[in-house]
């Protein structure tokens, strides 16, 4: 190969590898904007019609509904793209160990790699700037036409909408930097070691976060108790309960480390000896799912986060329809409280389900990523008489154990926090029983299993298609 | 009736077996009209310089790989035309391999890895394996180690392993590809007794590619091959008489 030819490939390699980062910088962004442009216009339409002179204040609570509905949003895909990229630096040790190796210093490396991230996030976000424009200006379109709006002069470009762009630019490029840190552990000798494993994933460092983490928790769980104490007096109980439900959710974030990796385990004894009827390819599946603790967490905390808001506010939503319902005699009222709470569920599960897509983007990229990176030990199973139907089912193994070890933890987890805000705001109602049970709608449970299953399936064909086509001896060879 | 490979007295043979890779102006001619067979209880060498197709021909011998030309059978299976289910179990069951580096799952202990090609077949050892392998395990010092994972042994014992693993399910054939290619010459020699009694103490048929003459020096007969052409097969030699026969080889191209 000429050497710009092979720039020219190393660039292309480079862009393939850094696609799906892109892909969630894009997503975060369209939706960012679009939610922004969206509330905007729903302010136009209100200040159009302004009969109690409130429009203003209503365009604020919109926006900053917006806010925090896109902050989860960048959150999420940051969490996801810094996994990305610690999983790339994993699989290009050798050729940094290389780089090193000539001269190169781990801090210039790092750098690069930052480099690449800043080059991912003002791709992406400008991307899906435009991509969340064309939605809203079509949504917008179908409203007009459809008489479900006023044709108004919307202004789909208010100044606002830089906000979420530089954001997503900026977290991106945070997260490029967070998933580096590996670099400099590289050391220049691992370009000459041969055969052993390289143990680029060790959990270290973590004492600090772990301590905060458990400090964030127990803060939290006292305020939520406290919420739910004063809660059954009054309904103000509410407030000290959702910040203690923010802090010990971000303590449940922080410290995921130490909660994902026993999860994945036990669902992955339960997949393994169970469902699959164990055997070698399920065996390996299981271990390949804990196998860097780091990276498993990473991976599927953006899905806990994500099915654990909607559950919350699904579970909330239909644990005071229920106590409500029945406080109410009159059976037009209670239906007319049935369609504001159904749709505020609605709408608020799909700007929280949004997070939960990013989440799943990132888990099939990153399991994507680390199968291709065992080719050599793939090879070596198909030498040792793994079938390639062995193979694809070990990959739909560890893949199913991700999604329902996230799917499982961010239900329970949703699940409580929902109950925890009924019980804080509801207690004190009469007629309403000291102790009120959660009500887990049956759409949730449904939805999540199939979403689960769909991802699973999304998260199995990629991998496994590459992991069965490579021949046994080439596979072998690889480095 | 076709002359069987047991009837030749082999345990595994290629008749006329070519393997080219690319096509037209970049082809590249690794084998060419080789015929050799491996004798069941010996412990064989294949050698040849980088290039010489050594490799190839062991990867099409044990089914890791397809021929472009010829007929391959292992035991009296031929297994030229033998799709990739029926190939895979085939080696699953007869035959084992020791490869030069990454011959170990990094997340199973070395009992996992011993018994992975029983769990791939999913049976369980019978008493009589279950035997041998403990005899293994004891006489290759691995007793203490069975719980251990692969990057806490050292490359000498990861080797070890990887014989125990291949001898345990008592193939027709052990391949070993360079298996001392990585280990200290200490190490590299007690690999090598290891297969030689393999063979001597249990009748174990061993091919093996190398370009070591002092690894080639522990076999019962040595096979050379040079532009992907047998060039030479012989007995026991030593080490030197190995080095002089390979120096002769570069000096005749």
């Amino acid at each position: 190969m000429t050497g710009s030819k092979g720039i020219a490939a190393a660039r292309l390699s480079a862009a393939r590898q850094h696609a799906p980062s892109i892909l969630v910088a894009a997503l975060s962004a369209a939706f960012g904007v679009s939610l922004l442009q969206i509330t905007g216009a729903l302010a136009a339409v209100i200040a159009a019609d302004d009969l109690t002179g409130s429009s203003s204040m209503v365009a604020l609570v919109l926006a900053m509904l917006g806010f925090v509905f896109i902050a989860i949003a960048v959150y999420v895909g940051a969490v996801v793209t810094s996994n990305t990229f610690a999983t790339i630096v994993a699989g290009r040790t050798r050729t940094i160990a290389l780089l090193r190796l000539v001269g190169a210093s781990a801090r210039s490396r790092r750098r690069a790699i930052a480099r690449e991230g800043l080059a991912v996030g003002v791709v992406g976000s400008v991307l899906g700037a435009l991509l969340g424009t064309g939605v809203s200006a079509a949504l917008l379109a179908v409203a007009v036409a459809g008489g479900h709006a006023p044709a108004l002069p919307y202004d789909l470009a208010p100044p606002v909408v830089v906000l979420p762009i530089i954001a997503v630019i900026l977290t991106t490029w945070l997260a490029s930097w967070v998933g580096s840190r590996r670099v400099l552990d590289v050391s220049p000798l691992q370009a000459l070691s041969g055969s052993t494993e390289l143990r680029h994933e060790e959990l270290r460092g973590r004492r600090g976060r772990n301590a905060a983490a458990l400090a964030l928790l127990v803060l939290g769980a006292l305020l939520l108790a406290a919420g739910i104490v004063i809660g059954s007096l009054n309904p103000i109980g509410i407030l000290p309960a959702v910040l203690g439900g923010m802090l010990s959710f971000s303590g449940l974030v922080l410290g995921a480390g130490l909660v994902m990796p026993p999860a994945l385990r036990a669902v992955g004894r339960i997949l393994g000896s169970r469902l699959f009827g164990g055997g070698a390819a399920a065996r390996l599946a299981a271990l390949n799912a804990v196998r860097y603790p780091e990276r498993s967490t990473r991976t599927t905390i953006g899905l806990v986060i994500g099915v654990g808001l909607v559950s919350m506010f699904a579970v909330a939503a239909a644990t005071y329809r229920q106590v409500l319902g029945s406080a109410f005699d009159d059976p037009e009222m209670a239906a007319q409280l049935d369609t504001v709470i159904t749709t505020t569920v609605v709408i608020f599960s799909a700007l929280l389900g949004f997070s939960a897509l990013i989440a799943a983007v990132g888990l099939v990229n990153s399991l994507s990523l680390s199968v291709l990176q065992r080719t050599r030990e793939l090879g070596l199973l198909r030498a040792l008489g793994f079938t390639a139907a062995q193979l694809r089912r070990m990959i739909a193994v560890e893949s199913a154990q991700l999604t329902a070890a996230a799917v499982l933890v961010g239900l329970a987890v949703g699940i409580f926090y929902g109950w925890a805000g009924a019980q804080s705001l509801l207690s004190s109602m009469p007629g309403a029983p000291a102790f009120i049970l959660p009500v887990v709608p049956w759409q949730l449970v449904l939805g999540t299993a199939v979403a689960a299953a769909l991802l699973t399936l999304a998260a199995t064909v990629v991998p496994s298609r590459s992991a069965t086509r490579v021949s046994p001896v080439r596979a072998l060879a690889t480095e | 009736m076709e002359i069987t490979t047991t009837d030749l007295g082999l345990v595994a043979r290629v008749a006329n077996l070519s393997k080219s890779y690319g096509r037209g102006d970049t082809a590249v001619t690794a084998l060419d009209d080789v015929s050799v067979g491996i004798r069941p209880h010996e412990f064989t060498a294949v050698m040849g310089p980088s290039g010489s197709g050594k490799s190839t021909l062991m990867h099409i011998m044990a089914g890791l790989d397809s021929p472009s030309g010829g007929r391959v059978w292992l035991g009296d299976t031929e297994i030229t035309t033998l799709g990739d289910a029926r190939l895979t179990e085939l080696r699953r069951r007869r035959v084992g391999f020791v490869f030069q580096s990454f011959n170990l799952v990094p997340t199973l202990d070395v009992l996992g890895n011993i018994l992975l090609p029983f769990e791939l077949d999913g049976r369980r050892p019978s008493p009589d394996d279950r035997l041998r392998i403990d005899g293994l395990v004891d006489s290759l010092g691995l007793r203490e180690r069975l719980r251990h994972r692969p990057h806490e042994l050292s490359g000498g014992q990861q080797q070890r392993v990887a014989i125990v693993r291949a001898l345990g399910t008592r193939p027709d054939l052990v391949f070993a590809d360079e298996p001392t290619g990585n280990l200290d010459s200490r190490s590299g020699r007690e690999v090598l007794g290891l297969l030689r009694s393999a063979c001597r103490d249990y009748g174990q048929s061993i091919a093996m590619v190398t370009h070591d003459p002092v690894a080639a020096s522990y076999a019962d007969r040595i096979v050379f091959l040079a532009d992907g052409r047998v060039v030479e097969d012989r007995g026991p030699s030593s080490a030197a008489e190995i080095s002089d026969y390979m120096l002769g080889m570069e000096g005749a191209a």
